[in-house]
């Protein structure tokens, strides 16, 4: 059957949007070469290469579903899931991280879209529990010797001054991940991804919002570290993928000021490194239902405001529940379970919609 | 640019089918028809009539593509039942309805909704008296030709129905591509002692449906299904009020109307006027096209919200403002990325990807959660859709599951 429309808009298919994403990551993977020379192209390839074989083999081989090869959305998780990363990551380490992240990320939920968590997070928590020795070590964090273009090249001048320390802070600063040694890369990307809609300034705008503002108000806060251009990345790349973000502006105002405020109960919680992905995963569990929530108000029709507030109510509810649930397993050290549950459930939810869904693209 | 011409086929299908149910013919098999003649009528609430749009001969009536269409072969010769220009000014509202009903007036921007009954309303209870000269749907510019180039026609039927009508005001609405038509439109309304706002329009869709032309004009948001007269507003179609204009100046019933040629595939744009009745394969030859569904989609109405054809019998009706020439789409259809691109487009502020998860799953509560009654079809979510999801398809056959659910538990 035919039906109408019978006109689409001509550069707006899921290639062009992962196209978009690519293009938006490129400041930051010309930062991160910059800094760390072959040895970031190294992470990168690696993820990617990764990437691919695994969509390749399981979705292309084992599912018959040749198309989602092409759709570009596995070199973006890939790219992504590498910014994450230490430039020291062992290459098996990141091989690993990459096929978990499109294996479990992505191809058990049925494909690109159906997934429900950010793939790219939930690759780097496949690693962190599986070389969480690796991962966790002092290590491969620790690079200034490797440094290829050293901070101090870009502002010859005096280094010292306090001007120059901010400004390095922004343009280029090497320490942390692949992704977070520029500010205004990072920026950049956001806004080339704003300016083609590929993500509304909702969730980004709310998330920040949140965020500092509580850094500025809880006195508790005080002193407490945390990677601006990591949250950054988290906020412009992570929080607003599409498929694990509500569909519906009010609901995107809400999730992302609710991972910003999630993220800062983390930090106060003495969560390190992981507070960003732990916020954003946490939320990625509630889109479906903060999209229900706040449901645009039909045309012509009224909301009714008591049953909304209450709705509201429980929702940010069970949040807060499952943020103290993660905090007090992070305490004990046994978030690592999480994962293994996670695996039960999504290889049970995988057979069980297999001949029903795999196929269906919707 | 003019209105050009097309001469006439020797086979007309006047359709049967109305806004509401099919007309009853009135003319027998065999019989020889004047020009202007009525041949079909049907009684009730939504009652409606068709006239002959050539005189000839009535062959009777064909199926095709699964309507019922009265076929009349053309004798070339066009004889006049004799026209009676009625006296306008002598008129009561009763005779201004009745006259409506006789014409066989209908909306023609694609609903067919029964002027008679739109302008049936409790005297002196219209506040606003909308003219949609808004033509959201790409590709089509029929409208845009009858505001251009019949604007005088316009204006004497528009004194009519101010007349008629008596509403507060009287707002054209037109969209911002169209603006350079304000000041001609405005200097005649003044030579005709008319008092016409003109509104300009963004050229977004769907700006011409009729509940968010309401609210672009008024301000006043109205749901779907309620009816905007009980708001003291009445939207009518450039289309419309020329159909009147020749029903009421000329006393000629609705037999033709402007139509656009054009699309991605076609090698003569233009407007035509054209009879109801013609096979769009007679007008695809006479502009120097073919039927051939193999290269090409044919489409009656604007790309958005127009139906494809499926033979080239099909014939132009009075809701059809366009014959489009597409080019054979390839849809790749991909998983839904839940993107939201859909829930932005949306006119009716509905989240359509809903429809497809539930429709799927069969769930006709849900598809109720989510407003399914309140989609007017206008196809922005499926245009913006960047998977190729098809939209359409399964809210068209969610809204058939919940029409047959409603009438499975009304029996």
């Amino acid at each position: 059957m035919r039906l109408h429309p019978h006109i689409t808009q001509r550069y707006n298919t899921v290639q062009f949007v992962m196209l978009d994403v690519l293009l938006a990551l490129l400041p930051i993977m010309c930062i991160a070469w910059l800094a760390y020379g072959e040895l970031a192209l190294n992470i990168f390839a690696t993820a990617v290469g990764a990437a691919i074989v695994t969509e390749f083999l399981f979705s292309g081989i084992l599912l018959k579903r040749w198309r989602s090869v092409f759709d570009g959305s596995a070199i973006v998780t890939a790219i992504l899931l590498a910014c994450t990363l230490s430039p020291l990551t062992p290459w098996y380490v990141v091989a690993f991280g990459a096929f978990a992240a499109i294996l479990f990320g992505k191809i058990v939920w049925g494909g690109l879209g159906k997934n429900r968590f950010n793939p790219a997070l939930v690759g780097r928590e496949f690693m962190a529990v599986f070389f969480s020795s690796i991962m966790l070590s002092p290590h491969i964090w620790t690079t200034n010797g490797l440094v290829q273009t050293a901070t101090s090249t870009f502002f010859p001048m005096a280094a010292d001054a306090y001007s120059e320390v901010y400004l390095q802070s922004l343009v280029y600063k090497t320490g942390g991940a692949l992704g977070e040694y520029s500010i205004v890369a990072l920026s950049l990307g956001g806004f080339y991804l704003l300016l083609r809609n590929r993500i509304s300034w909702h969730i980004p705008l709310a998330l920040l919002t949140v965020f500092i503002a509580l850094f500025w108000l809880v006195p508790a806060a005080g002193g407490r570290q945390f990677s601006l251009a990591g949250v950054l990345l988290g906020t412009l790349f992570m929080a607003t993928d599409m498929p694990s973000s509500p569909t519906t502006a009010r609901g995107k105002v809400y999730y992302g000021g609710m991972i910003g405020l999630v993220a800062f109960l983390f930090i106060l919680g003495n969560v390190r490194f992981e507070y960003m992905s732990y916020a954003i995963l946490l939320l990625n569990g509630f889109s479906d239902r903060i999209s229900y929530t706040f449901q645009p108000r039909v045309w012509g029709r009224s909301t009714d405001w008591k049953q909304q507030v209450e709705k509201i109510f429980v929702l940010t509810l069970s949040i807060f529940a499952v943020t103290l649930a993660v905090l007090s397993l992070y305490y004990y050290n046994l978030t690592a379970y999480v994962v293994y549950l996670y695996i039960l459930y999504i290889i049970f939810k995988f057979n069980f919609s297999l001949h029903k869904k795999v196929n269906n693209p919707v | 640019m003019e209105i050009g011409v097309l001469p006439d086929p020797a086979l007309l299908y006047l359709p049967l089918a109305t806004y509401q149910g099919d007309m009853d013919v009135v003319v027998d098999a065999g019989q020889s028809v004047t020009m202007y003649q009525l041949v079909a009528a049907s009684s009730g609430t939504f009652a409606a009539t068709i006239h002959a749009p050539v005189s000839g001969e009535v062959l009777g009536v064909t199926e095709i593509a699964a309507e019922r269409y009265l076929t009349i072969k053309n004798d070339f010769c066009y004889t006049e039942k004799a026209l009676t220009v009625p006296d306008t000014a002598a008129w009561t509202s009763e005779d201004f309805l009745q006259y409506l009903l006789y014409a066989g007036i209908e909306g023609s921007g694609g609903a067919r909704f029964p002027t008679h009954l739109k302008y049936r309303v409790a005297p002196s209870t219209i506040k606003t008296f909308i003219i949609n000269g808004a033509e959201c749907e790409p590709y089509l510019s029929a409208d845009y030709i009858l505001m251009k180039t019949a604007g005088a026609k316009l204006m004497a039927v528009l004194q009519i129905i101010q007349r008629m009508l008596m509403p507060d005001e009287i707002v054209l609405a037109i969209e911002q591509q169209h603006k350079e038509l304000a000041v001609p439109l405005a200097q005649m309304a003044k030579q005709f002692g008319l008092d016409i706002a003109l509104k300009i329009l963004p050229n977004t869709y769907p700006q011409g449906g009729e509940l968010q032309l309401i609210k672009s004009v008024t301000g006043i948001e109205i749901a779907k299904g309620s009816i905007p007269a009980h708001h003291g507003m009445i939207v009518s179609n450039v289309g419309t009020l020329w159909a009147m204009a020749g029903a009421f100046l000329e006393g000629k019933p609705y037999t033709e109307r402007i139509i656009t040629v054009s699309g991605n595939r076609s090698r003569t744009l233009g407007n035509y006027r054209v009879k109801i009745g013609t096979p769009l394969g007679h007008i695809l030859r006479e502009t120097q096209h073919e039927w051939n569904q193999q290269a090409q989609t044919v489409i009656l109405g604007g790309p958005m919200m127009g139906r494809a054809a499926v033979s080239p019998l099909q014939p132009i009706h009075k809701g059809v403002g366009g014959l489009l020439l597409l080019e054979n789409a390839d849809p790749q259809q991909m998983n839904c990325i839940a993107c939201g691109y859909c829930v932005d487009a949306c006119p009716q502020h509905l989240m359509p990807l809903e429809f497809v998860r539930h429709n799927q799953e069969e769930d006709l509560h849900q598809l109720k959660a989510f407003h399914l009654e309140d989609c007017i079809a206008c196809g922005a979510c499926a245009y913006v859709c960047p998977s190729d999801v098809p939209l359409m398809y399964h809210i068209q056959v969610g809204k058939e599951k919940l029409r047959q659910e409603r009438s499975d538990t009304s029996v």
